[in-house]
């Protein structure tokens, strides 16, 4: 009985290790250099700011809108890619299309935004 | 008063030498004030400490005011202290503030330090600039000299809101040639400008 116990908790104990090590490597994905280069090339800073209010809603506003939402990355890759109509005081414009036709540069903008 | 101008008439070896004396010490001053003025505004005196080369001048280097399509650059002093003669010099003082925190209390001598005071370094200017309403920026920056219709439909639009809502160039343009600090922004903190 003991045994098993043991053998139970060994897995939970390793799941979990599992789990931590795959967020924190997930953590450590964003480089943050990069994504703060193409937002800054892409014209991003001009509306959004990490934490201070803007014309855009602050990274940290968008982080925690999309806190814990599966469709979160994929979500903000399609607002930055297709560049859909937002609204700023009442008045309708096109959201800027991120600078860069590199996935991977894109995603890794969107994650940094998502840790902010 | 005749007896004075007797005894300066018959001193005038003296009077002159302390009218010359006196006229080439104060040249002397004015010339080693505004050496003074000009050297303190330097790049070169302005990151000769670590505090600064290591931390916001390392950050500035390659953003649009350093570096560009013409050349043109905005140094330290451009942005962070006035050309009006009076608030120059009132700048300049206020700035001995910071060699009293380089030498005597060391605020921001590590890299960990710098981190922890950012936000409120940051609201310094901001706040500075609330009041005067970016008068560094616009040193350069003529509001009446820009050519709307070059500028994007978005730059034109947020533009038009500014003027509107009474907003000054900080209130939008922050953390632009430095790193933004984590916290509320000049909107926020300061509302509208004066």
């Amino acid at each position: 009985m003991n045994t098993i116990r043991a053998s139970h908790l060994l897995k939970v104990v390793l799941a979990m290790s599992c789990v931590g090590a795959m967020l924190s490597v997930q953590a450590q994905e964003v480089d943050v250099a990069a994504a703060e280069a193409l937002a800054k090339k892409s014209n991003c800073t001009k509306c959004h700011s990490v934490s201070a209010k803007k014309d855009g809603p602050a990274y940290k506003v968008t982080a925690e809108k999309f806190k814990g939402k599966a469709d979160a990355e994929a979500t903000l890759i399609k607002h930055l890619k297709t560049g859909p109509k937002i609204k700023i005081d009442g008045v309708e414009e096109e959201h800027q299309i991120v600078k860069s036709k590199d996935d991977a540069e894109i995603k890794n903008l969107v994650r940094y935004i998502l840790s902010r | 008063m005749r007896g004075l101008l007797r005894t300066l008439r018959s001193r005038w070896k003296l009077v002159l030498a302390l009218t010359v004396g006196g006229f080439l010490a104060s040249a002397a001053l004015i010339v080693a004030g505004a050496a003074g003025l000009a050297y303190t505004s330097t790049e070169a005196f302005c990151t000769g400490c670590h505090e600064m080369r290591d931390t916001v001048y390392a950050e500035y280097k390659g953003t649009i005011h350093d570096q560009n399509r013409t050349g043109v650059r905005a140094i330290c002093t451009d942005c962070h202290v006035p050309r009006e003669p009076v608030a120059l010099i009132k700048r300049k003082f206020e700035a001995s503030g910071e060699l009293y925190h380089h030498f005597i209390t060391g605020s921001i001598n590590t890299p960990e330090k710098f981190e922890a005071k950012r936000y409120e370094l940051a609201t310094h200017v901001w706040k500075r600039m609330k009041e005067t309403d970016s008068v560094e920026c616009r040193n350069c920056h003529k509001s009446d000299k820009m050519n709307v219709e070059l500028q994007s439909a978005k730059a034109q639009a947020r533009h038009a809101k500014a003027k509107t809502e009474n907003l000054t160039c900080i209130d939008c343009h922050f953390g632009i040639a430095h790193k933004e600090p984590d916290g509320p922004g000049p909107q926020e903190l300061f509302g509208k400008a004066k």
